[in-house]
């Protein structure tokens, strides 16, 4: 790895164009719900259901009319990929991009394909030099060809590789050194990760780089079968809020985003939960 | 009346599924001996072998825990239920409580070719054996009737008119609409 690419810092928290307070991952399901969110100034959107050439959909036209800023948020670059990533993959990104104007984009610190199959899903990778080297060149590739800062986010895995070399922390920032990237901060992935592959979650949030979060992921999960799955399907437990709160005593991020991606609750439900982010963080309630 | 575009369908990109119960995995226990050496081709090799393992029967890459992999094996089956059931909603409403186990049984250590192509070899296997729920059936009449899926290669619209029947439904197609003139025996 050579030198550090120059380094962004995430927006100015209260003026800038940047995310901003608490948001909601944007979903067809759950449009109408989200566009009756009267403090809303922050969403995203999962990146590879935006068309960049075709219209947006009709209430993401609407919330970027009302000024809310939308984040793309990639699930299927595969950054972590050995292979080159896909340059047309990331031109649908920068794509996106344009079309909602947003200020940054995200992705993963993962892998989704390999050998010519799909996971279906984000793999984590081994914490290991050639990983390293292999997403830093994917990420590098990636920035050349996007308009704004790209947010890289750790994912939540059930296992780790044999071999890792690395601890998570140490892992991350050589990643975020490597490329300038921006930190996309899954809390609900911190706890799941401790809770499955051990570890202790305050400890690394006290060794990640905080000062480059860009924003941050809450979502629900479930035990199941002796694990916790990061489900998205699920409500937000009690151990995630209280990281919410662990993370914001040591560094509050510019903005807190609540991901739900099926079984949506009645909209009393998610309103509680956006209410209880905004509780934990200080943010103003957005409901 | 069923109605079906057909069109404007975007892959369910969702970086997560919904929890339900699964088939057990068909995981092997670890092979003696180190990892393999670890370099660029070496980390590519390895990462196709893990993703063979978790959604095409591989067998366990060497030094891998098998239980926490067999989770991630059945917590990927379960995302992909998920996925294939927004894309065929009527044919995992007709299953019920057993969609979940149904799809986990015809996909495990099948790889994806998509949900919309899943959901589909999904159904025409389901009414091969005579085992397609109704709702299934009306679901499978219709997409056949706007859209062209030979098995192996992408669906395409179709461009003449057409008309398909799945258990004893009956769909036609006209200038891209779509009509169950019959429903499917209940």
């Amino acid at each position: 790895m050579t030198g550090p690419s120059p380094a962004p810092t995430p927006t100015d928290p209260a003026t800038g164009p940047g995310p901003y307070g608490i948001g909601i991952g944007w979903r067809p399901e759950i449009a109408g719900f989200v566009a009756g969110l009267p403090g809303l100034r922050f969403v995203e959107v999962v990146a590879e259901t935006v068309s960049p050439a075709g219209p947006l959909p009709d209430g993401l036209a609407e919330l970027r009319e009302r000024g809310v800023t939308v984040v793309p948020h990639g699930v299927r670059l595969s950054l972590g990929g050995a292979e080159p990533v896909d340059p047309a993959r990331v031109a649908h990104l920068a794509g996106v991009a344009a079309a909602v104007d947003a200020p940054l984009v995200s992705e993963h610190i993962a892998f989704v394909r390999a050998g010519g199959l799909e996971a279906g899903h984000l793999l984590p990778l081994p914490r290991s030099r050639d990983a390293v080297a292999a997403v830093v060149a994917n990420v590098r590739r990636a920035q050349a060809e996007l308009p704004v800062p790209l947010a890289l986010e750790p994912i939540a895995a059930l296992f780790d590789w044999p071999d890792d070399e690395l601890d998570e922390a140490d892992f991350l920032t050589e990643i975020l050194d490597a490329t300038g990237a921006l930190l996309l901060l899954d809390v609900a992935n911190v706890h799941a990760n401790a809770r499955n592959r051990g570890g202790d979650p305050l400890t690394l949030l006290d060794r990640l780089p905080l000062d480059r979060v860009a924003y941050v992921h809450v979502a629900g999960g479930a035990e199941q079968g002796g694990f916790y799955h990061d489900t998205h399907t699920d409500p937000v437990p009690a151990e995630v809020l209280d990281l919410v709160g662990e993370l914001c005593a040591r560094r509050r991020p510019p903005a807190l985003l609540l991901e739900r991606d099926g079984h949506y609750p009645p909209a009393a439900e998610l309103r509680a939960e956006l209410d209880a982010l905004a509780a934990a963080s200080g943010y103003p309630v957005v409901t | 009346m069923t109605r079906d575009s057909g069109a404007g369908r975007t892959a369910g990109a969702d970086p997560a599924g919904a929890p339900s119960p699964a088939a057990p995995p068909a995981g092997r226990p670890p092979s003696s001996g180190a990892p393999p050496a670890v370099g660029g081709s070496g980390l590519a090799a390895r990462q196709a072998a893990l993703v063979a393992a978790l959604v095409a029967g591989g067998p366990l890459p060497p030094g891998f825990a098998p239980e926490p992999v067999a989770a991630a094996r059945r917590a990927l089956l379960r995302k992909r239920a998920g996925d294939v059931a927004r894309h065929w909603p009527l044919l995992a409403a007709g299953l019920g409580a057993d969609w979940s186990a149904t799809f986990a049984g015809w996909a495990a250590g099948r790889p994806t070719n998509g949900s919309l192509r899943d959901g589909w070899d999904l159904a025409r296997e389901l009414r091969d054996h005579g085992r397609l729920p109704a709702l299934g059936a009306e679901e499978l009449a219709s997409r056949e009737a706007t859209t062209r899926y030979d098995g192996r290669t992408a669906p395409r619209p179709r461009r003449l008119p057409a008309v398909a029947r799945a258990g004893g439904a009956v769909a036609v197609q006209l200038a891209g609409r779509v009509r169950l003139l019959r429903p499917a025996r209940r």
